[in-house]
Formats: structure tokens, sequence, C-alpha cells
């Protein structure tokens, strides 16, 4: 096509829907005046309207062929737009329409195929500012005799989908485009010729850069990545029916532990709301199953209770006056410091973990996060109705705090060879006492 | 402080405005020698005369299209429409050409235009002279809509609307014109995008508009006695809309009704419940519920329109049943 380098065509646009001819009303240019793209260069007039037509490209107006006044087929080309003003090559005289559309025969190159003789059928302009239609169906086989008033194919833009004529009597000799592609306005998506074919051609009008045709593997490469985008699947809703409850409820029971279900089985009417947590936190517990044979696996179990928990007021008081907004990280540095050395504390809560390296001495500020494994596990149950526990010893010591009918109780569970009886009450006694007063902590 | 009646803070606003700078001009019908049917505008056309206080033929369509076409070309008019019934006969020099031209000229042309009318019922004018229809501006980008519940709101929302570059409309509530509140003497004005929180409370939040807020704050003290305690917000104007400060309340409260004087389907309050149950959803313990005039023209019986605007007994009456954790149906 001649739009890369050289003269470029200036043809009659297509202003109106059913629009075949326009009249060219006056040249805005002279021949042989410098246009910039975007100049005014002719003015047309339809059977609606008359507009200025501006210049696609920057150049000399050369080689006029359509005169003021004369009525020009849309898609002919009236003139050029040259690289100098002497250029005296005549476009192309404006009654066929063959040679304005894209020429079909550079693509031919890529299947290596002739394309038949006929008139070229193109993309029309369905609306103001669009510039590519989607061809969504062909309405004729190829190879098919058409009349000019059938319709050969739909077209999609952003506006409509509309059906398009084949606008000359003949067989469809040649698809350009398949249904699906995307075809810029003016270019060829047809071919009808006035003869049978002999050998109809379809081609694609994606085919354009050869490399593409040749590469199956290509569009393949789309279907995997969409399946990772897609969201897992939901969570199925809780088995025997729904629960009612407010969002905040829902989503106050999820942070402190606490399971709705039970409320259900207790017989509590529905919808929940934020009241009916109070409840339930304070239905009694039922000690899960098991337990008790964990339980032997712990050679330490050692329960303090205080009468007050001091930790929510120091945590506020750390968070303004110091800027540690972490709650968990000040929580792992008294655990920490109980400990009397650096080590690592895990902090569980609702199934979540968040480890913590404390290091040794008092400062609260140096206390980072890390994955290294823990040397002190605390299980944080002071959102539940739990009030006591005998699970076992793990890989590291487990401190469990409470709600105690005070004020918090807590459960240090270790095995012998993790820490000795005497250090195993040290750390209890002090982390109880950290608990309490925290600011003695800083003493 | 000193207090004046709405009338008069709206008065005062624009005469300050139009000494201030000699660009505002007022027009609309009756506002010069009648100083409008609800006497707001007394006196301004003694001050600033003819050529600034104009009186227009009945003719909406036309004055607010001159309206427009001045503030296109550097003046800032200030137009009076009798009834806010009328906005329907504006609605193209409004919505297609005031909202609009500012965008559609990629940003050559401004509109600070002023369109100030009303809106309220029980004023037994019956159904075309009592309509809320601050829904039907607020839907439409390029305005911006102030609703003052006081003497004092209408004051400051009244200059900063003169001040700003885009159409703004105001709608002031007919009811109150004769209801004071203190006033400072000295200039002030309130930024348009600020609610103000009239009242505090931490179990339920009233969001309410204009003459709703005092709705709003009745009921707050109905609430108060039974031990519940309410917050009242009122955001000033409706667009733009103070969302931060309602959904901290919300966070606060859990609970909220939004009430305005609109008719309650596809409303403002609709849009503010809608945006809090997005944007506040898991801080909610009991559905939003929308409190406006019921969907049926207003009456000009006065027993039936009493029944058709939120009354503080019916506000109470659902804030008690949200707090109480009742299950709400939906109508």
């Amino acid at each position: 096509m001649p739009r890369n380098d050289g003269p470029h065509d200036v043809t009659m646009p297509q202003l109106g829907m059913a629009q075949d001819a326009g009249k060219i009303v006056a040249w805005l240019k002279a021949a042989g005046d410098p246009v910039a793209k975007g100049d005014a260069l002719f003015e047309v007039e339809t059977d609606k309207a008359t507009m200025e037509v501006e210049a696609q490209a920057s150049g000399y107006l050369t080689g006029i062929t359509a005169a003021e006044g004369e009525d020009v087929p849309v898609g002919a080309v009236i003139a050029r737009i040259s690289d100098n003003a002497e250029d005296d090559t005549p476009a192309p005289s404006p009654a066929p329409q063959a040679k304005a559309a894209p020429a079909p025969s550079d693509k031919a190159a890529d299947d290596g195929q002739d394309l038949p003789e006929g008139t070229p059928i193109t993309m029309p302009q369905l609306g103001m500012a669009q510039d590519t239609g989607l061809l969504v169906s062909w309405q004729k086989a190829l190879g098919d005799a058409v009349a000019a008033d059938d319709v050969l194919f739909e077209v999609e833009t952003d506006k409509s989908t509309m059906e398009v004529p084949a606008g000359h009597d003949g067989y469809l000799a040649a698809t350009l485009a398949e249904a699906g592609d995307e075809v810029p306005v003016g270019a060829s998506v047809a071919i009808i010729s006035k003869d049978k074919p002999d050998a109809p051609v379809a081609r694609s009008a994606k085919a354009t850069p050869p490399e593409t045709v040749q590469t199956p593997e290509t569009p393949a490469a789309t279907p995997p990545e969409r399946a990772k985008e897609r969201p897992a699947a939901a969570p199925p809703p809780t088995a025997g029916g729904r629960i009612l409850a407010s969002p905040k409820a829902r989503r106050v029971a999820m942070e402190r532990g606490l399971d709705l279900q039970r409320l259900v089985s207790e017989g509590y009417p529905q919808p929940f709301h934020m009241a009916d947590l109070d409840t339930l936190a304070a239905l009694p517990v039922k000690a899960p199953a098991g337990a008790v044979a964990n339980a032997a696996a712990a050679s330490i179990r050692l329960t303090a209770e205080i009468a007050t928990d001091g930790f929510a007021a120091f945590a506020a008081w750390a968070a303004a006056a110091h800027g540690l907004t972490d709650a968990d990280a000040l929580l792992a540095g008294l655990a920490g410091a109980s400990l009397d050395a650096a080590a690592v504390v895990e902090i569980t809560r609702h199934g979540q973990t968040r480890r913590f390296a404390v290091p040794a001495g008092r400062s609260l500020a140096a206390i980072i996060r890390t994955e290294d494994s823990p040397d002190l596990i605390l299980r944080d149950l002071r959102g539940t109705a739990l009030r006591s526990v005998v699970m076992g010893a793990e890989d590291a010591p487990v401190l469990t705090l409470m709600p105690a009918a005070a004020g918090l109780g807590i459960t240090l569970e270790c095995s012998a060879d993790q820490i000795a009886g005497p250090d195993a009450i040290t750390l209890i006694s002090a982390f109880a006492g950290r608990m309490e007063q925290p600011l003695r902590h800083l003493l | 402080m000193r207090e004046i009646t709405l009338s008069q803070a709206v008065n005062e606003a624009i005469a300050e405005e139009m000494r201030r700078d000699p660009t505002v001009f007022l027009m609309g019908e009756d506002v010069a020698e009648a100083g409008t049917p609800f006497k707001v505008l007394s006196g301004l056309v003694e001050e600033f005369g003819t050529q600034r206080v104009i009186d227009t033929p009945i003719s909406e369509p036309g004055f607010m299209g001159l309206a427009v076409g001045a503030a296109m070309t550097g003046a800032r008019p200030i137009v009076d429409l009798m009834f806010g019934d009328f906005i329907f006969l504006v609605m193209d020099q409004l919505c297609n050409q005031a909202a609009k031209i500012h965008y559609m000229s990629g940003g050559k042309l401004s509109v600070p235009l002023v369109l100030r009318t009303n809106m309220g019922a029980t004023r037994r004018s019956a159904a075309q002279h009592s309509q809320s229809l601050q829904a039907l501006v607020a839907h439409i980008p390029g305005l911006k809509v102030a609703m003052p519940s006081s003497a004092y709101e209408a004051k400051g929302l009244m200059k900063t609307a003169i001040r700003d570059n885009n159409p703004v409309v105001i709608f002031e509530d007919k009811l109150m014109y004769q209801d004071k509140a203190p006033v400072p003497e000295e200039e002030y004005l309130i930024p348009f995008g600020v609610a103000n929180i009239k009242r505090e409370g931490k179990d339920i939040t009233l969001i309410a508009t204009s003459s709703m807020v005092q709705v709003a704050e009745k009921a707050a003290e109905l609430l108060a006695a039974e031990g519940i305690s309410a917050e009242v917000i009122d955001p000033r104007t409706i667009v733009p809309l103070d969302e931060a400060t309602l959904i901290e309340s919300v966070r606060k409260t859990s609970r909220a009704i939004v009430i305005d004087e609109g008719h309650q389907s596809y409303g403002i309050t609709a849009e503010i419940a809608s945006r809090l149950n997005e944007k506040a959803f898991y801080h909610l313990d009991a559905p939003v519920l929308r409190m406006g005039a019921m969907d049926v023209p207003v009456p000009f019986s006065p027993a039936l329109e009493d029944i058709t605007v939120p009354t503080p007994e019916g506000v109470a009456a659902n804030a008690r049943r949200l707090c109480a954790g009742e299950m709400i149906h939906a109508a």
C-alpha cells in the first residue's frame, strides 16, 4: 500500500451510512499548495450535510483528478499528497473504486495465492469516530452468487451491529477477513468477481504479518493466563444452612474466634448482632476431645492468673507516646524478655502466626519481624470463650493467654528438656507480672 | 451572637458578594420590586439598582439560558428560581449546557453560576410547588449541590457558591426562611464537601439534609431520653459529598438512617446508603435505612401532606428498631 512513504492518496470519505458518492463543493487548497496533516483540504456535500475533509498526511497537494462540482464515488482517489510540489503524476481516475481500496495483491504474497479479479469490498465507516469495524459474520459463503442488495457481512462498531450489503452483483470470490477480525475502515474485506471464481480465496485480516500465520502456538499462550486470574472458588456456605448475622457481628466473631453456630445450637434467635457476641463469649466451654491424651505429652504445665490485663492500655500508651503501633511486637517483647535472652517469639491467633525477633534487653523498639523458628510460642486465646487448655508441648514452649474470671489466665506448656522446672516457673511468673503491669518491664 | 433568619442570611450573603465583586448580579421572576414571594431579596434592588437586580419575564428557560451565557463570558449570575419545582423548565440550560461547557470546551470556558431555588413540603402548596428535587441535579456531573440546614449554613454556603467557578444549585427549604440561628457579624465561608457533625453519639448515625437535620436532631432528643445515643450529621453539600466523615461515623456507631425530603426512591438517601454499604459494610450491625418523602405526588390536603414527609417520631421509631436488633424487612 502506498501509505508508508511516497505519495498519500486522497480519497472521497464515506460521511453517511447510506452514502455512496460525494460532491466536491470546493477545493480549499490549490494544486501544489503545501498541506499539513489536519488541514481542511476540500469540502464535500452529501445528501445530509456539507463537511470539510481534513488532510490525512503532510506534503504538497498534487494530482487532483476531481473538479469542483463533480460527484465522486466513496473511496475513489481524487488527489495525492506528495513529498514535492512538482509531482505531476495524476491520481488514478475517480471512476473505478478498485484502485482506491488497499491493494489486495499486497497480501497475495503471504500465501503465494493470487487473488481473483474483481471489485474489492471495503470495511465501511459507520460512525464519525470509527477507525475499525469488527467483522461479526459472513452472510454469504465463498463462491456464492451475490446480488448488490444482498447482505454480505455483519459489522459491529462501538455503537451497533449493522448488516452491510454487497453493493455489486457477482460472486464472492475472496474473503480477506474472518469473523472476529477487527478490520480498519477502508481496508478490503472481500472481492466480488463478475464470473464464478475457479479458486475462491479465504484469508484472515490478522494474517498480514506472515509470522503470525506460521506460528499457531502464539494464541495458545492466552488461556493459561486467564486461568490464573480466575479467583479460587468461594468456600461453600456453612453446612446446615446460612446463619443470619449482621456484617459487623460476623466480622468480629471471626476476629475473636467465636463460632456463631454455637448460638444457633443453643437456640438463640437470629439474626445475630454485636450484642449476641457477648452472649456467645459467655457460653460454657466443652473441652475438645483428645485434649487429655495430648496432655500426657506435656511434662510441664503451669497456670497463672492475674487480676487485670494491663496490656491493652500499655499498647495504647506505647503507640501514642512512642509510635510503637504493632501491639503484637510489644506482646512478643514482653514474652521474650521473660526468657531473659534474645529469642524468636511466635504469636498465634485465629490460626494466623507472626514471628518476632526479640533482642536481649528491654528495648521494645528493636523488635522486628522474622521467619526464624520460634524459641517461644504465644497462643492468644483472649477473644475466645476458652478458660483452660491442655494441649501438650510443641516444638517450643507455649504460653497460652485466655480470659479468666477476674482478668487474664496464662498457661505455660513445655517439655522438661525445653525448659527446666524452676526456669519454667520463673518464665511464667515474669511474664504474668509484665502482663499485669507492663510498665514495670521498662523499669 | 446575634440571631437572624435564614432569609436575612441569604440576603446578606448576596449583598456582601455583590459589594465585593461587581460581576455578581441577580435575576429571576419578582426578584427586584417584590424581593421574591418569600421576601428573601428585599432591599437589594434599592442598593444595587435594576442593572444588577433584574426582574425577568415568566420565562425560566429564557433567563436561565441568559445566565449561562453571561457566566461563560465573565459575569457571575445568581439565578432565582421561584420554586424548586420549576427546575424541570431549565433542565437543558442547567444540565446540558451549564454542567458540560467547562468539560466540552476543554477547560477553556467556565460557568460560575448560582441557581438558588427551594424545596420542602408541608406548606400547603400542592403537588407542583412542594417537591424536593435535589436528586435530579445531583445526578448530573458538573453541578454542585448545596443544601443549607440553617441560617448559618445558608449564608456561608451561598458565599462559597458565588465564588465557585462551577455551576452550583442551592436548595433552601421554603419553610425555614423565618427560622433564626446564630450568624456571626464577621465574614465567613463554609467550604463545600465538609460535613458538620451537629451532635455526637455512639449508637446510631442520623445523616440528614436541609430541614431534615432539625427532624434528626429532634429524633436524637427523643432517643436520648431512652438511652440511645444518636449522632446527627449534616453533609451540607450533596455534591461534593464528605463521604469520609459519614463512613467514619458509621464505623463508630454501626448503624445509620439517611433522611432527605426528596422522594425516597432513587434519591439522595439511596445514594448515601449505598456508599455506606459499599465502604462500611463490615462495620454495619444493621441495614442502613432510607427515609424520604413518600413516593406520591405531594398531597394538597394538610392531613395527608403531613404524613408524606419524615418526622422526628418516625425517625426515632426506626432508630429504636435498628438499635434493638430487630429484623428489618425490605418494604
